[in-house]
């Protein structure tokens, strides 16, 4: 009897629950980013909705660069809406959490393409999340830009492209190898490598550096390219050897929360040298690092020399913790327009292609043009900076 | 020879990380062999219960300009109250009720999944630094480097692992304590009310969390998942030996030095497996530990 | 549906692992916290036996989950000669270490970038198919001589080694039933996500598995089952409500835990003749609330 009563309680619960789930309008404002949808500011005349899906890490360790993507493209879309929708439609964004989990991602991702029906997918900055929907992806018509800079995010083995599968800023080769460029330009000679070898973006960055160096002859001395994971503790123990060889500058594409645990170790050994990082050590490092990061050397996807830019990263800067995210969400969602308005939303097709043959779009990103051939960008550049001591300072841009 | 010299600076060197990384482990490891000694569970809401104490102590004390001492009172206390929080939510009953240690062992992992669910609430998966509370850095003596939290650390460690040990052999309290651990049932004949003596040992824990978050959260930063770094303390509790606080001590001091030890000479990755091996090899070479412990097969 | 379909197909593979997790924890009393880790064996194994050895799906999911038993048995000689205590610490301690491999063996595995291109091939079916196969599987494991064995040492090892039941014996073939269901429905999962990387296969995977079993009643099949069932099915229809799920999660488990600790169904078995007698005893209880009121 009692069973029976667990049982059905039990029953009950999930359908309440269920019930819960379908409204997600109920979930707590707090933070303007977990709002599921925006609606538009200005309803536009006619045409109706074109309902776009915005699939990011809103929670789980990769959060802060998914709910940035979403403040930029949640931007962009009220900036459509604001200027007449796109096409006279009005523009709706509905975000889709992948907790970031594969598994999750895959269900989110799902639900936009069947349930909601979504006409695109503004994608996540995580390989991760991006190898795990390129396979089920292959199965519908709904380009995802996305932002996985893992060239085998978009393209299969064979050299085939996943037709729905695009990224929005330069490949992890490009990146690592304008890194290379920089230290070369700038006469360093020795380096130390440290990265995470559980964290595919810091493991991605890793090759093209090194590669790049050996173009012009400089070598990194194997051992002092030291691996490291996350249960590791002991930072100070892996940077010894590279504090002790007396470096010129230690190379380490990490995820910020380890870099501030690694530049305070690096200090503390009385390291001097130079430290080279990937779009991580981009503000807001320096506030959470606290300390003087004149040493501090990064790539970033904007550049904050130019005025439009500037003011809008000033405005954001509070709310938003990765800055260059933002704007990439921002442009992405500017991409999606544009190829809207060519090609129509009738035939997918026509959409996809239109995203393929995207060339010298004039974003706050740079200058885009889409190779067909690998579903990324084609020369695009990016912006090296470092700190005087708390302020980011641009020095140049590099071609890709 | 320089380069024996060399050398022997850099050996010298490894053995300070790894006693600094030993001495957070100690703490971590004492707050869980402590109830392990108790209540024979061994709690998996302990890392959760350090990330929520300094993530406390960061929004209340450091983020309004608090120093050290405030910070790692309030992270004491918060850790306190969680724990006590936890005492009476997850696990009073099933003590009431001599339910099976399985039961324990499921509670204190959902109330792990409870803290670290509320702490991502409140920061989202953004992580905070406290500020730096020392003038110096780093404190230099004839070329070794040695990080002045990490001595702070060292030194703070000590000192609450001495007071521990005073109150568990010298006090009354401690004797009712050990009491308890040895047969529930017959010191609460005895007219130990045990249930105080299980709160009060919660309390001590969780004051030791809250120290051991805050010193993880200068060491690491301050993030959601902060609390995984438990699993060294548990390894070192294995290798001193379950429930034995002097165990738990030597244990993580031996599992940083190995530790630090293995990273040098092996890298990542081979030093975690490694690890693991030598836990292994002591569970089945001396299964009771280095300390040995007086927790009998219950029957 | 398409949507329903991918869900079910999820829950249908937890199931499996889950039902295997109930064999470990609730027949025979130990507690694994590595269990994920042989979820990722089995995937990586199947995965890498077909794409990279080029095999056929069926016989490399069969030399797969042998694979990872034998894993399991390394594992398990010195697991089931432990004090219970020691068993989740060691597992746990396992776990780490086969992550650490995974991201460590990068020209093989593909590191934390994750190892791509298997081949999709589990449908709805076959998932489904499997679950089903899987709880048969154990529920006759339950009735046997080894699971009534499991059940006596569970409740007092002295006592039965006394009555001559060889304990490290019946733990291992526990262990080991529990590794191979793992491992199969990690074979499913990779030939069903097409993608696996080693951030999923954490302690907190197994923990997680723990929990449904002891949600839906640590001594009952048909519970274990059922708290398999709902709770990998909550984080879904909770969707909406985003950071506060885990937390909701939590305190429900911990309700149950607190004033139902034998979890949903307790003992209670789903047979014909249970079924029946639910039926009749609901019909007097129903017959005698009428006369009362």
């Amino acid at each position: 009897m009692k069973k029976i009563l667990a049982l059905i309680l039990a029953l009950v619960m999930v359908f309440a629950l269920a019930a819960c789930g379908d409204t997600p309008a109920e979930t707590p404002a707090e933070e303007p980013t977990t709002e599921d949808e925006t609606p538009a500011s200005e309803p536009a005349e006619e045409g109706g909705e074109l309902l776009i899906g915005c699939l990011q890490d809103i929670t789980g360790a990769t959060s802060s660069l998914g709910m940035s993507v979403e403040a930029g493209a949640r931007a962009a879309v009220e900036e459509i809406n604001a200027n007449g929708g796109i096409n006279g439609m009005t523009v709706v964004m509905k975000t889709y959490d992948t907790k970031g989990d594969v598994t999750e991602a895959v269900n989110a991702y799902i639900t936009a393409v069947t349930v909601d029906k979504v006409a695109l997918i503004i994608g996540p900055p995580v390989a991760n999340i991006a190898n795990a929907i390129k396979e089920t992806s292959e199965g519908y018509d709904v380009p995802i830009l996305g932002f996985a800079l893992d060239p085998q995010c978009q393209m299969r083995e064979d050299g085939t492209t996943y037709k729905n599968m695009f990224c929005l800023q330069p490949s992890a080769t490009t990146q690592g190898e304008i890194m290379a460029s920089f230290a070369l330009k700038n006469g360093l000679e020795t380096f130390g490598i440290l990265y995470n070898q559980g964290n595919s973006y810091s493991l991605s960055l890793l090759d093209p550096f090194i590669d790049r160096l050996a173009e012009d002859g400089v070598t990194v001395d194997e051992s002092l390219i030291i691996p490291y994971s996350a249960s590791d503790t002991d930072y100070k123990t892996l940077l010894q050897p590279i504090v002790s060889a007396n470096v010129d500058a230690i190379y380490c594409p990490n995820y910020t929360q380890e870099l501030v645990a690694i530049v305070t170790a690096a200090n503390e050994l009385g390291y001097e040298g130079k430290v080279i990082n990937g779009l991580d050590a981009a503000p807001s490092f320096n506030t959470i690092y606290g300390g003087d990061c004149s040493n501090i050397y990064y790539i970033n996807n904007i550049n904050t020399d130019d005025p439009v830019t500037a003011e809008m990263a000033a405005a954001v800067e509070d709310s938003v913790s990765a800055v260059n995210k933002y704007f990439l969400g921002y442009d992405a969602v500017m991409i999606a327009k544009m190829c809207v308005e060519q090609a129509g939303l009738d035939d997918p097709a026509a959409l996809i292609s239109a995203i393929e043959n995207v060339t010298d779009f004039e974003g706050l990103t740079g200058t885009l043009t889409i190779d067909p051939e690998t579903h990324m960008p084609d020369g695009m550049g990016m912006f090296m900076y470092t700190y005087d001591n708390q302020t980011p300072v641009m020095l140049e841009e590099f071609a890709g | 020879m320089f380069l024996g010299e060399a050398t022997k600076q850099m050996s010298l060197q490894i053995v300070i990380n790894g006693l600094a990384t030993g001495s957070v482990y100690a703490l971590i490891a004492t707050g869980f062999a402590l109830i392990f000694n108790i209540l024979k569970f061994s709690n998996f809401s302990h890392g959760a219960t350090m990330t929520a104490a300094a993530f406390t102590a960061y929004f209340l004390v450091a983020a309004k300009g608090g120093g050290l001492a405030a910070t790692l009172l309030a992270a004491a206390l918060a850790g306190a109250l969680i724990a006590l929080f936890g005492e009476f939510f997850g696990f009073r009953r099933i003590t009431l009720k001599h339910s099976s240690p399985t039961y324990f062992f499921v509670s204190s992992i959902t109330l792990g999944t409870l803290y670290e669910g509320l702490v991502t609430i409140r920061v989202g998966s953004n992580f905070y630094n406290f500020p730096s509370f020392f003038k110096n850095p780093t404190i230099r003596i004839s070329g070794l480097v040695i990080s002045t939290g990490d001595a702070m650390m060292c030194i703070i460690s000590l000192v609450a692992l001495i007071l521990l040990a005073y109150v568990i052999q010298k006090t009354r309290l401690g004797r009712a304590l050990r009491a308890v651990s040895f047969d529930r049932d017959t010191a609460q004949l005895m007219g130990i009310n045990s249930t105080r003596i299980i709160q009060l040992t919660f309390v001590i824990s969780g004051l030791l969390a809250g120290a051991a978050g805050t010193f993880l959260g200068i060491k690491y930063t301050l993030y959601p998942t902060l609390g995984s770094l438990v699993v060294k303390g548990f390894i070192a509790s294995v290798i001193g030996g379950l429930g034995s606080l002097v165990g738990a001590v030597i244990g993580a001091v031996l599992l940083g030095l190995i530790e630090t030890l293995l990273l040098s000479l092996l890298g990542s990755g081979y030093s975690t497996i490694a690890t693991f091996g030598i836990m292994l090899v002591f569970l089945l070479v001396r299964p009771q530990g280095i300390a040995g412990s007086n927790i009998q097969e219950k029957a | 549906m398409a949507l329903v379909s991918n869900i079910l197909t999820q829950v249908f593979i937890t199931l499996i692992s889950v039902v295997g997790v109930y064999v470990l924890t609730g027949l025979t009393g130990m507690f694994s916290l590595g269990q994920a880790a042989f979820m990722a064996i089995g995937s990586y194994a199947s995965g890498l036996l077909v794409v990279k050895g080029g095999m056929a799906l069926a016989p490399a999911i069969v030399l797969a989950v042998l694979m990872t038993t034998l894993v399991g048995y390394l594992v398990g000689y010195p697991v089931v000669r432990l004090r219970r205590d020691y068993i989740s610490l060691v597992t746990l301690g396992f776990g780490e270490a086969i992550a650490a491999l995974l991201n460590r063996m990068t020209s093989l595995t593909g590191g934390a970038s994750g190892f791509t291109g298997i081949p999709r091939r589990t449908t709805l079916l076959l998932a489904a198919v499997s679950a089903v196969a899987a709880i048969i599987l154990v529920a006759f494991f339950k009735t046997s001589k080894y699971g009534r064995q499991c059940i006596a040492l569970r409740g007092d090892e002295l006592a039965a080694k006394a009555m001559g039941i060889n304990v490290t014996r019946v733990k291992m073939t526990a262990f080991l039933l529990s590794v191979a269901l793992t491992a199969y429905s990690g074979c499913l999962y990779a030939f069903y996500m097409s993608y696996v990387d080693p951030s999923g296969f954490g302690w907190k995977k197994s923990a997680d598995w723990v929990i449904m079993v002891f949600f839906g009643g640590v001594n009952s099949l048909t519970g274990s089952t059922l708290g398999a069932f709902i709770l990998s099915a909550l984080p879904q229809v909770l969707r909406g409500l985003q950071n506060y799920r885990y937390v909701i999660y939590a305190v429900l488990v911990l309700l149950i835990i607190n004033f139902k600790p034998s979890g949903l169904l307790g003992e209670w078995e789903l047979t014909p003749r249970n079924l029946a007698r639910t039926a009749r005893s609901l019909g007097r209880k129903f017959g005698t609330r009428k006369e009362t009121h």
